[in-house]
């Protein structure tokens, strides 16, 4: 029993940084038509905005953490106006390699700011747990649960309940149409961009402390965050949170009890065989298509 | 104007021969590719220099495979590293069994590629996005099964000297044996090059071109989705595939931990950067993607360098969208612009053509 509840707790907690990761990539792409594979670098850069500026200034990370989330904002928003925006009329395949390009100028700009060696960063409750059953849960994780949750609840509530977030829903779901209807479509786009950006910094500070800052820090959340949205469908915003949880639920689960050789290959085929039979995820519809 | 017309003499009948004989053009490409090892034995190539060309010549076979898939088919996978990655390891393995050389390519290539038909039955299903994020899996799974399944080894595997057709071993620890070994996968990749030519100029090309404009369109014409999906990604693996062998053979020994996700993306970029649908184009287009930073910028800015190439697919991608292929259609075009205006001059309007 401790064991499972120990597995539970870890996954919620892994989860969370895959779900909001995944809720960017959604975002960028009902809004952009594109993958945006330089999501995880996004929050690594700004994750060593964090590292940087807590090291020399000696601020607390829930100072740096807000500083963070400042910068990543301004990162989506350039990188939407500078590379994006002029990129309206690529075709979709080069539209996703601009984002390998972002990847690339992210990974030269690092070494050039902040050095090639990797950072520390602190956790929001370094110490205090609390036993449920046998199984520690830490006050850390109990945080980054709560605020991943807030955040998406927020999220949730803003793209349903708001004009702006009625804007976003009519942008993602017929751009054209929605620019003749007035909406300010490339805000739209360049709000996604900011909030996707922020959102991956987020789980960047979440995941740091554990894996420190480097830049391939995130790329393992990321990776999970594609597969989570694909399991989750892509064309929801709660399947992809749905999607992660239970990723990193099968994950967890697999490598304890069966193999840590073959334990994510097993979840990784298993997802391949259910999509196989419901190609558009768990709440994916199938789109209509014209002849 | 005398200039031109001698111009436009031998620009035609260059163009007729090429056009003519096709061959031609890709035994020149191969002789200018044998430059490189003779470059290198009399010092003007460095040998780090001469094993960045031979990274690009092995690249190109899988990017090669991926504007199979890309250009003609409108598909797109993410798991070409993991192939690669497979052809190099899986040989690795099978010689470690004891097969000889080229048995050991043969039994690679035909796991591999009956891997990637399964991909390909799985196309039929799955489309678009979650298409691209399926084959992302099969990288992944790839890639997992190398660098923790122990038959793989832990941090590289070891080939050592290859013995070819049972009497020539070449070891790349000697510099004219090195030589000889890029001699060896320049004329593979210009083979590789010849049998894409084929392919896709054949009723196999045809088809997957017809795919991708409208799947609907070419099942109405008897395109067998079936059989032209399973085709196109059977290619692209055998490519990625036979791309891995040519890395083993040139460099024999293969880490496992480098076949990742960015390695498939930057194999797509050198599709989109090359020029879709172009075989030249795929090999300019490796060669900016991975010849241009490691060969010049690097030495010039160091790490900072990602930047530039970074900045070059984007560039490249918002102003020169069809690709560097496209190039030379380019430069014809504004020859003959060039030379309408010049003879404007003297004859009064200019035809058009």
């Amino acid at each position: 029993m401790a064991e499972i509840l120990r597995i539970i707790f870890n996954s919620l907690e892994t989860g969370s940084a895959y779900a909001l990761a995944a809720l960017g990539i959604v975002l960028i792409f009902r809004t952009s038509k594109t993958t945006n594979f330089a999501q995880g670098m996004i929050g690594a850069l700004n994750a060593y905005i964090a590292a940087f500026v807590a090291l020399n200034f000696g601020l607390s990370i829930w100072l740096v953490s807000v500083i963070a989330l400042a910068t990543a904002f301004l990162t989506g928003i350039t990188i939407d106006t500078l590379m994006i925006r002029p990129a309206k009329n690529v075709l979709p395949v080069s539209k996703q390699i601009i984002t390998l390009g972002i990847i690339m100028i992210i990974i030269g700009i690092i070494p050039f700011l902040f050095g090639v060696n990797n950072f520390q960063l602190a956790s929001y409750f370094p110490t205090g747990s609390i036993d449920i059953l046998g199984a520690t849960l830490r006050f850390n994780t109990i945080f980054v649960i709560t605020v991943s949750f807030a955040v998406m609840g927020l999220l949730f509530w803003f793209i349903q309940k708001t004009r702006w977030g009625l804007a976003i829903r009519v942008t993602a779901s017929d751009e054209t149409t929605s620019k003749l209807m007035g909406v300010p479509t490339a805000t739209v786009t360049m709000f996604a961009w900011a909030s996707a950006a922020m959102l991956a910094t987020l789980a960047g500070l979440f995941v740091a402390p554990r894996v420190s800052v480097y830049p391939n820090m995130l790329l393992n959340v990321q990776i999970s965050a594609f597969f989570a949205s694909t399991l989750g469908g892509f064309s929801t915003f709660l399947g992809p949170v749905v999607g992660s949880y239970i990723i990193a639920f099968l994950r967890n689960f697999t490598t304890f009890y069966i193999s840590d050789i073959w334990g994510n290959v097993m979840v990784y085929m298993g997802i391949l065989v259910f999509l196989y039979f419901k190609p558009y995820g768990i709440f994916g519809k199938k789109p209509q298509k014209k002849v | 104007m005398k200039v031109f017309n001698t111009l436009d003499t031998v620009f035609n009948a260059l163009g007729r021969f090429f056009k003519n004989v096709p061959y031609a053009g890709y035994g020149l490409f191969l002789l200018l590719l044998w430059l490189i090892p003779l470059f290198h034995s009399v010092d003007v190539i460095s040998s780090g220099q001469l094993g960045i060309f031979a990274y690009i010549v092995v690249i190109t076979v899988a990017a090669l495979g991926l504007n199979i898939l890309l250009g003609f088919s409108g598909l797109i996978s993410l798991g070409t590293a993991g192939f690669v990655g497979a052809g190099a390891l899986g040989v690795g393995v099978f010689l470690d069994l004891g097969l000889p050389f080229e048995l050991a390519a043969i039994a690679t290539l035909i796991v591999s590629t009956a891997l990637g038909a399964l991909i390909g039955l799985f196309s039929l299903k799955v489309e678009g996005i979650y298409l691209a994020i399926a084959t992302l899996f099969v990288g992944e799974i790839l890639r997992q099964i190398f660098t923790t399944v122990p038959i793989f080894g832990g941090q590289s595997i070891m080939i050592g000297s290859v013995t070819l057709f049972g009497f020539i071993e070449l070891s790349t620890f000697s510099q004219s044996e090195r030589r000889v070994l890029f001699a060896i996968i320049a004329a593979l990749l210009v083979g590789m090059m010849i049998l894409m030519q084929h392919i896709v100029k054949s009723k196999t090309g045809r088809a997957l071109l017809a795919m991708s404009r409208s799947s609907s369109a070419a099942q109405a014409m008897g395109v067998s989705l079936l059989k032209y999906r399973l085709m196109a990604f059977s290619l692209a693996t055998f490519f990625a595939t036979f791309s891995g062998i040519m890395y083993a053979l040139y460099n024999q020994s293969v880490p496992t931990t480098q076949w990742t996700l960015d390695l498939s993306l930057f194999v797509i970029a050198m599709v989109v950067v090359g020029g879709y649908k172009s075989i030249y184009g795929t090999f300019i287009g490796a060669f900016i993607i991975y010849g241009i930073p490691n060969l010049y910028l690097k030495d010039l800015f160091g790490d900072v360098s990602y930047i530039f190439s970074g900045l070059l697919i984007i560039l490249v991608i918002l102003f020169y969208q069809n690709g560097v292929a496209y190039l030379a259609v380019d430069i014809r075009l504004l020859y003959a612009k060039l030379k309408r205006r010049i003879h404007g001059g003297s004859h009064g309007k200019a035809p058009l053509d």
